[in-house]
């Protein structure tokens, strides 16, 4: 009994027991379940979060990128405008090569890089280089003349790069410059090509752009105009070069034949004045001889030996006159005459001038006027000279003017100078004998000066002695009308 | 007497010129006619043959090492082309320069004692602060070079170091000790004495996507994530091909995007660039990996860039223990300089926040960086890093 109860007990706390443990077990086979879902969920998440990884990693490899190109692009920009700033500021065509080497080297950032420029006779010549040896740019040189197509792309400004070249010219241009990546491109002037330009790398880690492109094309461009801008000053430079050097032989040539005409005209002066003073001395003693035999002092003589020596004495006068006129030029010319400056009244000079020539005036009834400017002031001057300018010009305008013509004399004042005017109705001057007319033993070829003679020095003897005074001395004429003689005076000496 | 301290700087386009120019500079912002030791960093446009006789020549002969660099980290600027010389008198401070050579080639573990024990022989028995070394960062597994640094050198001080580099072209580079030019070495210079180091380093990248296993990997050669060939994760995300990525590429697009490895009890990951994938697939970092750690791929932005700068420059700040600085040397992953691009110099500003507008600044720009994970560690181990910033103070 006892036996059959404790089984009865045992099979109820077992079933009770099979019931919790079956209860229990159901509630972890359910949290399992519900763990399972979760750590499915947190797996999901999981995947979730790494698929968004993936999609950050590609955008922030996608904005290094961008970030890389941008910076490449801000340097390569900042190291054009440096570069484009160094080679603009000088006219040096071997300057803007070294600051180009520099340049290029620090900041444009290419393993490569090499500028080919041609000389006067068309041909290459490597002047900046980075990254080749004498070799190298020997091989490129002598292959790129052969390279016939790539030579006349480049003449016709074609500019080629790893990026946008067909396979064939690419695979030649990495042939010839040893450049896996690259940009090349002409230099072109308003002439057409004058080099090349090519930047490069080798490493595939530093591959060209398009920006890369467009930006070495327009650094050729810089350069080009650079350089037309150094060869156009050379060619001013060298030309003015060339003139000054011509204007300098000018010059001297110049120089050299004004000092053989001041030498031969101061010979000259010493030859007159020393000729002259010959010539007086016996002249002197003939004109002596001669006005005593006329006195008859020394026995009367006859009618036409008195005539003779009349016309001897005559003549004498005219050639002591000549000679001394002539002297008289030689002294000046040469510094010899000292001018005695002293302050003078030109009005007064005139009426004294007047006062010598009036028997002269009225034998052809010439009339005389007069117009002095009050403002013109008592003039520095050497009275004797002056009076032998008045006494020259006025005695030529009476000579040349016909009967009952006119004489002015006027004087005017300018800023500086005093102005004399000395004109007549006379025949006038021919305009081809106008500027000759102050030369020495010059006389106008007219039927007046046929008749009368002269000596041809006296309008010379006025120029030295105007010039001796600081002034000018200039003449205007008309045929027929008359003609007039200025000079001028300084107001202060 | 005080420390002095002189950096000079030149980006002249002639070798000879430019090291003329940075030495004579150096030399003249030292101020003293005696030069204790010398730091040279050239980005690879010139040619050391030429450059470092001359800046020895001009600096007496002062004990000298140096690397090649993608960029150099100066007070005002930052420069991707140029030489700059550090130089360094004190008759506080005591230096011990050493070199190792053929790193590819001797055992790597037998290099960092080599190494260690020029740098000690030449430093003498001073009390040590810091070891600072250049590596020729071709040297694809540098983790044991630093295991048996730290076996000669101990682990009371820190090991800081920087990999050589070109610019991002990622061929070859060299290293500078005293006289020598070197490819496939190593150069270290012991610095000790009286004076205070401290370092901070950061990086700022974050992990991205889910959490991977890396379920084979032998030393610094990760086989498998996830049941996958290893190059899997970067085809998955970067939606290249394998083949493609092998090409240039890769050194390019990886730099970016790190991977991030857990450190146990760490906040931080460790990060290591792939440098290679092999044949079956296998990704090849510059450091170890453990087999069985949590991986990411990781991304970093300039923010948290500068971030981490600030943050590094704050904890070797800390780590001065409230000594003034006098010279602020920084070793800089080129990744940096290349996701930052022209706002590079941001980060040289926030460091100055922490430092100061005047203490002067040198660094460099490198691929791998060395120096302890965490400054909680207490220098106990340094780690190669990617896309690092390390901060040395000196005070």
């Amino acid at each position: 009994m006892i036996a059959s109860n404790l089984l009865l007990i045992v099979g109820v706390l077992t079933t009770i027991l099979f019931t919790v443990l079956s209860l229990v077990l159901v509630n972890r086979i359910e949290e399992v379940h519900r763990l399972q879902g979760a750590l499915k969920k947190i797996k999901r998440s999981f995947d979730d979060l790494d698929e968004q990884a993936k999609l950050i990693v590609k955008t922030d490899l996608e904005l290094n990128k961008a970030q890389d190109e941008l910076d490449k692009r801000l340097k390569s920009l900042d190291a054009l405008q440096k570069t484009s700033r160094l080679i603009s500021t000088t006219l040096d065509e071997n300057e803007i090569f070294r600051r180009l080497d520099q340049s290029l080297m620090i900041d444009l950032g290419f393993e490569k890089n090499l500028v080919l420029v041609h000389d006067e006779d068309k041909i290459l010549h490597g002047r900046v280089n980075l990254g080749f040896s004498p070799e190298e740019i020997h091989f490129v040189l002598t292959n790129l003349e052969k390279n016939k197509s790539l030579k006349q792309a480049m003449e016709e400004g074609h500019t080629f790069s790893s990026v946008n070249s067909a396979r064939h010219e690419r695979e030649a241009i990495v042939r010839l410059f040893d450049v896996e990546h690259f940009v090349l491109t002409p230099i072109l002037t308003q002439n057409g090509i004058i080099g090349i330009l090519l930047v490069g790398n080798r490493s595939n880690a530093a591959a060209v752009t398009e920006g890369d492109e467009e930006l070495v094309s327009v650094l050729a461009n810089q350069i080009g105009q650079s350089l037309e801008n150094a060869r156009l000053f050379e060619q001013v430079y060298r030309s003015s070069q060339i003139l000054e050097s011509k204007i300098q032989d000018r010059t001297r040539q110049l120089a050299s034949l004004l000092e053989e005409v001041k030498h031969i005209s101061r010979t000259k002066s010493e030859f007159i004045s020393a000729v002259s003073h010959e010539l007086r001395t016996p002249l002197t003693s003939i004109k002596g001889y001669a006005a005593i035999l006329i006195t008859g002092k020394l026995g009367s003589i006859p009618d036409p030996v008195k005539e003779r020596l009349e016309k001897i004495n005559t003549h004498s006068d005219n050639l002591v006159k000549l000679i001394n006129n002539l002297l008289d030029i030689a002294r000046i010319e040469s510094g010899r005459v000292e001018m005695k400056m002293e302050k003078c009244d030109i009005a007064s000079m005139i009426e004294s001038v007047r006062d010598l020539l009036t028997p002269q005036m009225r034998e052809k009834n010439i009339q005389w006027q007069t117009e002095v400017d009050k403002n013109v002031p008592e003039l520095v001057l050497d009275k004797h000279q002056i009076e032998r300018v008045f006494i020259n010009l006025v005695g030529n305008a009476i000579k040349f003017t016909p009967e009952k013509g006119t004489i002015c004399i006027r004087v005017h004042r300018d800023t500086e100078t005093a102005t004399m005017e000395v004109s007549d109705s006379g025949i006038g001057i021919p305009k081809e004998d106008l500027n000759k007319l102050f030369d020495e033993f010059y006389r106008v070829d007219n039927e007046i000066n046929q008749n009368v003679k002269g000596t041809g020095l006296g309008l010379s003897l006025v120029k030295k002695i105007v010039e001796a005074h600081k002034g000018k001395v200039w003449v205007t004429s008309e045929l027929n009308k008359g003609t007039t003689f200025y000079f001028t005076l300084p107001l202060s000496p | 007497m005080s420390t002095h301290i002189g950096i000079g700087f030149s980006r002249h386009i002639d070798s000879q010129q430019a090291a003329k120019e940075a030495a004579f500079q150096s030399k003249t912002n030292l101020g003293a006619d005696r030069i204790d030791t010398t730091l040279v960093l050239s980005t690879v446009h010139y040619d050391p043959r030429v450059s470092v006789p001359i800046i020895r020549e001009i600096l007496n002969n002062a004990k000298m090492i140096g690397c090649s660099t993608a960029g150099i980290i100066l007070s005002q600027s930052i420069e991707t082309r140029g030489i700059a010389v550090l130089t360094i008198t004190s008759e506080d401070m005591k230096f011990g320069a050493g070199c190792v050579e053929n790193i590819h080639t001797l055992d790597t573990s037998q290099s960092g004692v080599e190494l260690a024990s020029n740098c000690l022989g030449d430093f003498g028995k001073h009390g040590r602060q810091i070891f600072v070394f250049f590596v020729d960062s071709h040297l694809k597994n540098v983790s044991p070079l630093l295991r048996s640094l730290q076996e000669v050198l101990g682990s009371i001080f820190p090991v800081v170091g920087a990999g050589s580099c070109d610019d991002f072209h990622f061929g070859d580079s060299f290293q500078i000790f005293q006289d020598k030019i070197l490819k496939n070495a190593a150069a270290g210079l012991i610095m000790g004495g009286h004076m205070q180091v401290g370092v901070g380093a950061r990086h700022g990248w974050r992990p991205l996507g889910k959490p991977r296993l890396i379920d084979k990997a032998d030393r610094n050669i990760i086989k498998s994530i996830d049941g996958k060939r290893a190059c899997h994760i970067y085809e998955e995300y970067l939606g290249e091909e394998t083949k493609d990525l092998r090409s240039n590429r890769l050194g390019q697009m990886a730099i970016l995007y790190p991977l991030g490895i857990s450190i146990e009890g760490g906040k931080e990951y460790l990060l290591r660039n792939a440098v290679d994938i092999e044949q079956d697939g296998s990704i090849v970092c510059q450091g170890d990996i453990s087999q069985g750690a949590e991986v990411h791929l990781m991304i970093g932005n300039k923010d948290s860039c500068k971030q981490a700068a600030f943050e590094a420059a704050q904890e070797a700040h800390q780590n001065l223990l409230g000594k003034a600085p006098k010279l602020i040397i920084i070793l800089e992953s080129m990744t940096r300089l290349k996701l930052l691009s022209r706002t590079a110099f941001q980060e040289v500003i926030k460091i100055k926040e922490v430092f100061g507008l005047n203490v002067p600044i040198i660094g460099m720009y490198a691929n791998g960086e060395i120096c302890p994970l965490q400054s909680s560690e207490r220098f106990k181990k340094p780690h190669l890093q990617n896309e690092s910033i390390v901060i040395l103070a000196i005070s």
